[in-house]
């Protein structure tokens, strides 16, 4: 998931930091500190985040889109100006802007907020947004929560003292608080040090930025591989199982399925799968992505002719048109399938489905499905003609079913007419006539609607005495009957009126007559 | 998210008292005229729905709209008041349908105009509601027995929708006094008993309906809370449709949904076939679908409300699928995801709402577009069947932060070119416990095909993916092949006699070793010499195998004939010489068999041979011996031919 550096540039980060006989620092000077060790750790772990920097005192400004290139950032930081008071509130309101832009509304990101601690004054300070927050209109209203999955991460280039002192401590924890709880507080443990600040930015890393390394399992097949973006812990319902699912770091493989047969399905996530190559130490030598650094590269090189699973999976997915099912955890999977970038590049992917036990209605319980051998016969059919799936439902939705609804006069009429159209073509259409006919019945009686069927039987006693005198006998006997069976429900007497029951033809024989009928 | 929020159970009070009798005056013309009839009919007179009707069809759509998008886990309990209250049906999943509820509505019919008013009253039904809401749901039970002692988790909260005719405010007082009462008096019941729960929470939603034309005795009150365990509103609807309409709005409230508007949609006139024009069906599904807009605030994507104030709905527009491409854009393609959700048309019977429904369920898929005025055309959700149901799926069309991945073919293993992922009929095949005949031939025939490949020099059909320059050679590429070929076979010998009989067939029909070939090619040569060149040794040999496969098929159709193959293939000149003249390497040190009783073949002591080399193989893997950490390396041939260095085993090392 993508991240936004916000780095405070107001003057209070100027103020210096006394260090014992060594040159004199200023606050921002750690700060940059800090946020170099971030990007390098990035650049080496983490190589695919996309990052942001933005500045602000009074105003803000995007100083680096997001991007993977961290020396652009880099150099960035090395940049900065300094500028005037601290205004917090319209800094969240680019971050908004500028991650909804660029990601639109369901991307997840991390938010990384530097700043001392000082919080500004007066309008714009965030005392005075904190004060106002419940009096918006929907037009400015505050920033947090952010309108994005988001994580607030807040680095405090000052220690817990300080901002205890005043009430600075409290505003940023109100801050999470706006943000749902999504996110955290970092402060600088003792004094004023570029070693302290890198004590602090390693908690960050190890809380926000630690790749998360797995291995991927088909039998006796394994590889080493990194998960990107780390896949992040799901809560299925807060209120009966509040404790957040973290997928397995051993990925087992536990079948193949035809991607006709899933069927693009909803997912959580979706992420990278890279197989790392590990040497004798166990250390990483590296994700294959290419790297600047020769010793690296070398290794690569090597690491690309060594056989993987990855690769072999990742091909077999490709050419046969399938996903393998991946069990992340207990009533957890996910999928693993060919994804193509580009022509020429394709990956292996891995997309996470909702935790329990029928992630995908279509498919069913995921612990029913299993090997075609193990089924009496191949529910793929000897020629592979048919499938299994999806699912039926066992009860039809009311699109699938041809229910009644009368809400709007034309349903009603609409089905009025089809009778009479069907009347009119007796005795052809008896079977239709009947069903129709029927439909209607058990409607009106449903829906205690009794004067209708009253009129419809007033009606078809017209169309008797409108039929032509070329029409079939039969049809006037049928009306007729119709008519009456229609009276006789309208009373509402259980007799009549029962709902199981259906209006059937009369029976009729013109075998004897002139005409001819089957 | 809450699995056992309010929306969990949902009881429907609906009054059938005789004043409910009393007709909604809206009249509905059913009797339409038709064109081309007989001039002079006055048409039948208009009829009108009862307060019953209205209430009854009503709820019943709501219900409707509730099932198709929530087919589980969203229940409803079905209560009609009188001098009783009648429950219609139970929480079980199975009571949970249209058909069981109109069968039961059925039953009851319309309220009796002429019952006795002052027996009759709505109060029983709320105090059965109550009592119901207490009752525990089937997913509530297995949630709880799933907790064990955090059992007391699981909530229990409930709607009452009651649907009556009330007299004044102070009645509708009266009737939510009554319900607190009963929640209090049921909860301290509840409380001491193990099948009962008690009620943390329960909306009430009183609607109150009358006639149209007539004034409302009761007024309109938004959501209040009673107690902290009830919250109650009041509506005051007129019947007819109104009362649909209210009961629209709130089904949306209550279940959290939205409305998508697919516009655009192509459809053939009923009246004249070869035209078409555009329109419009709204759908109804869970608001995550939009979850998209609804942060971005793009409010412009909002369409007009044309059903009054309250309703907004999102338009999209139809991508017409490309008919050529139907079948490849729907099933053969993943989609990015990120939600899919029941629909449930506005409309259901309508004939736009039906022609869209049945083109989907017919299983074809619709991309959806969002209308933008700038160009770019952005795809942001797809309708899609599965199974007999709708979902609309959420496709992401943000950014990807995975953009521009390293390609697989670049990290580790990406070099290697030789991962055989084309499986051959004959390797799915060979792994069975026991083969059948057609399976012995399937096997045979597969490796003829090959013989016959090589014959006429095809490449194999190895992956390219991450191929970087040329491979093996063609003819390294088939030694490869046969290489582990035989020994998948060989792994699998001592299944069956009919394993057996693939692996003769495949000793028969393996290529001989170059030096081999190549003997045998000058001893030909030397004999055409005379009145051949080399070219046309090559268009011989190359007649002659086609002539040799079409030979081998003809007898592979005549399959239920018993020959042996091993033997036809003797038959051919080019034919490998028997297995046996040329014993392979690891039946060296092979000991010699058991003496059997019976008089022996020479090919059964053969394959017992092999059997017994084959069995002691299986023992230990000569890999395995060899292997750090019991991790071989593969391939270890490839990298002495390449001129490399071999790493250690298993094992990549920094150089």
């Amino acid at each position: 998931m993508p991240t936004v550096v916000v780095m405070d540039v107001s003057l209070s980060m100027t103020r210096p930091v006394s260090i014992e006989g060594s040159e004199e620092y200023q606050r921002k000077h750690l700060a940059a500190h800090g946020l170099t060790m971030l990007f390098e750790h990035m650049a080496t772990n983490y190589k695919l985040e996309f990052t942001a920097l933005v500045v602000f005192s009074s105003l803000w400004e995007l100083m680096v889109p997001f991007t993977r290139d961290y020396n652009t950032l880099q150099e960035a930081l090395s940049n900065m100006d300094d500028y005037d008071k601290t205004c917090l509130e319209s800094a969240l309101v680019g971050v908004c802007n500028i991650v909804q832009q660029e990601w639109g509304g369901a991307i997840p990101c991390q938010v990384v907020l530097v700043t001392d601690g000082c919080l500004g004054i007066g309008r714009g300070s965030l005392r005075h947004s904190l004060a106002t927050q419940n009096q918006r209109s929907e037009s400015n209203r505050f920033p947090l929560p952010f309108p994005f999955p988001s994580k607030l991460y807040i680095m405090c280039m000052a220690n817990l003292e300080e901002l205890q002192s005043t009430d600075s401590l409290e505003c940023l924890e109100r801050l999470i608080d706006l943000n749902n709880g999504e996110g955290q507080i970092f402060t600088i443990d003792g004094p004023l040090c570029l070693k302290n600040v890198q004590s602090m930015f390693g908690k960050l890393i190890d809380l926000a930025y630690t790749p998360f390394h797995a291995v991927l399992k088909c039998g006796h097949l394994t590889a080493d591989v990194q998960v990107f973006p780390r896949p992040e812990p799901f809560v299925v319902d807060e209120e009966i199982d509040p404790i957040p699912k973290v997928i397995n770091t051993d990925l087992e493989i536990v079948g193949f399925i035809d991607i006709a047969d899933i069927s693009s399905p909803p997912v959580l996530s979706r992420h990278l799968v890279l197989p790392i190559a590990l040497n004798k130490e166990g250390d990483e030598v590296g994700t294959g992505i290419t790297d600047d650094n020769e010793d690296e590269n070398s290794a690569n090189q090597i690491a690309g002719k060594i056989p993987n699973f990855c690769v072999l999976l990742h091909g077999s997915l490709k050419v046969e048109g399938m996903v393998a099912i991946v069990q992340l955890g207990p009533e957890w999977h996910g999928m693993l399938y060919s994804q193509a970038d580009s022509k020429k590049k394709s990956n292996l992917m891995m997309s996470l489905f909702e935790p329990g036990p029928e992630p995908l209605p279509w498919l069913g319980k995921m612990a029913q499905l299993g090997p075609i051998s193990d089924a009496k016969e191949n529910p793929y059919g000897e020629d592979d003609n048919k499938s299994p799936f999806p699912l039926q439902p066992k009860n039809k939705r009311s699109y699938a079913q041809n229910v009644t609804v009368w809400i709007k006069p034309s349903g009603l009429q609409t089905d009025v007419q089809k009778i009479l159209r069907n009347a009119r073509k007796l005795p052809e259409k008896t079977q239709t006539f009947y069903k129709e006919l029927n439909r209607l019945r058990k409607a009106a009686l449903a829906f205690g609607f009794l004067d209708l069927l009253k009129g419809v039987a007033d009606m078809l006693e017209r169309e008797c005495t409108l039929l032509p005198d070329t029409a079939h006998p039969d049809a006037a006997f049928q009306l007729s009957h119709a008519a009456q069976q229609l009276k006789l429900a309208s009373t509402g007497t259980s007799e009549y009126a029962a709902y199981d029951q259906n209006i059937t033809p009369l029976h009729t024989d013109f075998s004897g007559s002139s005409t001819e009928r089957i | 998210m809450k699995i056992f929020s309010e929306s969990h159970k949902t009881v429907f009070v609906v009054d059938h008292c005789p004043y409910m009798a009393e007709s909604c005056r809206q009249h509905v013309e059913f009797d339409m005229l038709v064109k081309n009839r007989t001039q002079g009919i006055i048409p039948l007179a208009p009829i009108s729905k009862s307060l019953w009707t209205c209430s009854v069809e009503s709820s019943m759509e709501y219900c409707r709209i509730m099932y198709d998008i929530f087919p589980f886990k969203k229940l409803v309990n079905f209560i009609v008041s009188d001098s009783g209250a009648h429950v219609l049906n139970s929480w079980t999943q199975e009571d949970q349908n249209l058909q069981e509820l109109m069968a039961a509505l059925a039953a009851v019919g319309p309220p009796n105009p002429r019952a006795d008013p002052e027996c009759c009253s709505i109060l029983h039904g709320l105090v059965a509601a109550v009592e119901t809401l207490c009752k525990i749901t089937e997913y509530q039970h297995e949630a709880r027995t799933l907790l064990m002692e955090n059992a007391e988790r699981v909530g229990n909260r409930g709607r009452i929708i009651c649907i009556t005719n009330a007299k004044s405010d102070s009645h509708v007082r009266m009737l939510e006094d009554c319900v607190q009462e009963t929640i209090h008096e049921h909860n301290k019941l509840a409380a001491n008993s193990d099948h009962l729960m008690q009620i943390q929470k329960c909306e009430l939603v009183l609607i109150h309906t009358y006639p149209v034309g007539e004034d409302s005795l009761v007024s309109d009150r938004s959501k209040k809370e009673l107690s902290p365990v009830l919250t109650s509103e009041v509506h005051s609807v007129r019947a007819g449709r109104h009362l649909a309409t209210k009961l629209n709005i709130l089904v949306q409230q209550h279940f959290d949904l939205a409305s998508t508007t697919i516009t655009n949609i192509p459809m053939k006139e009923e009246q004249h076939a070869n035209t078409s024009a555009n329109y419009d069906v709204e759908l109804l599904h869970h608001k995550d679908a939009h979850v998209d807009f609804l942060k971005s605030g793009d409010s412009h994507l909002g369409g007009g409300s044309r059903e009054g104030p309250f309703k907004e709905t999102i338009t999209l527009k139809w991508c017409t699928p490309r008919t050529n491409n139907i079948v490849f854009s729907s099933i053969s393609e993943l989609h990015y995801c990120t939600g899919a959700y029941r629909i449930s048309p506005v409309d259901v019977n309508s004939r736009p709402s039906s022609c869209l429904t049945n083109f989907l369920l017919n299983g074809r898929s619709v991309l959806l577009e969002q209308p933008r005025k700038s160009g770019s055309k952005v795809i942001s959700h797809m309708l899609s069947s599965h199974g007999g149901e709708i979902f609309l799926h959420v496709l992401s069309s943000s950014r990807s932060i995975l953009e521009d991945p390293p390609s697989i073919s670049e990290g580790c293993g990406g070099r290697v070119t030789d991962y055989r992922i084309t499986v051959v009929p004959l390797a799915s095949v060979i792994v069975k416990e026991s083969l059948t005949e057609e399976d012995v031939l399937n096997c045979q025939k597969t490796i003829y095909n090959l013989v016959d490949m090589e014959r006429k020099n095809d490449p194999l059909p190895i992956s390219t993916v991450g191929t970087r320059g040329k491979g093996p050679k063609r003819d390294e590429q088939y030694r490869i092949m046969w290489n582990e070929l035989e020994t998948l076979v060989r792994a699998h010998i001592n299944n069956s006699e009919k394993h057996q009989r693939v692996l003769e067939c495949l000793m028969a029909c393996r290529s001989k070793p170059p030096e081999e070939e190549e003997r045998k090619k000058r001893g030909r040569k030397r004999e055409d010499k005379e009145d051949k060149s080399e070219k046309a040794v090559k268009d011989y040999e190359q007649e002659k195998s086609w002539q040799d496969s079409e030979r081998l098929k003809g007898i592979l159709e005549r399959g239920k004939e018993d020959l042996a193959e091993a033997e036809i293939i003797k038959d051919s000149p080019d034919s490998p010489e028997p297995p046996n003249k040329k014993p392979l390497v690891e039946m060296d040190e092979t000991p010699q068999v058991e003496k059997s009783k019976g008089p022996v073949s020479l090919l059964s002591l053969w394959s017992n041979r092999i059997n017994t080399a084959n069995s002691r193989k299986h023992q230990e893997f000569a890999g395995r011996l060899n292997s750090v950490n019991n991790r071989a390396e593969l391939y270890q041939h490839l990298k002495e031919e390449n001129g490399m260095e071999t790493p250690e085993n298993g094992k990549a090392s920094r150089q």
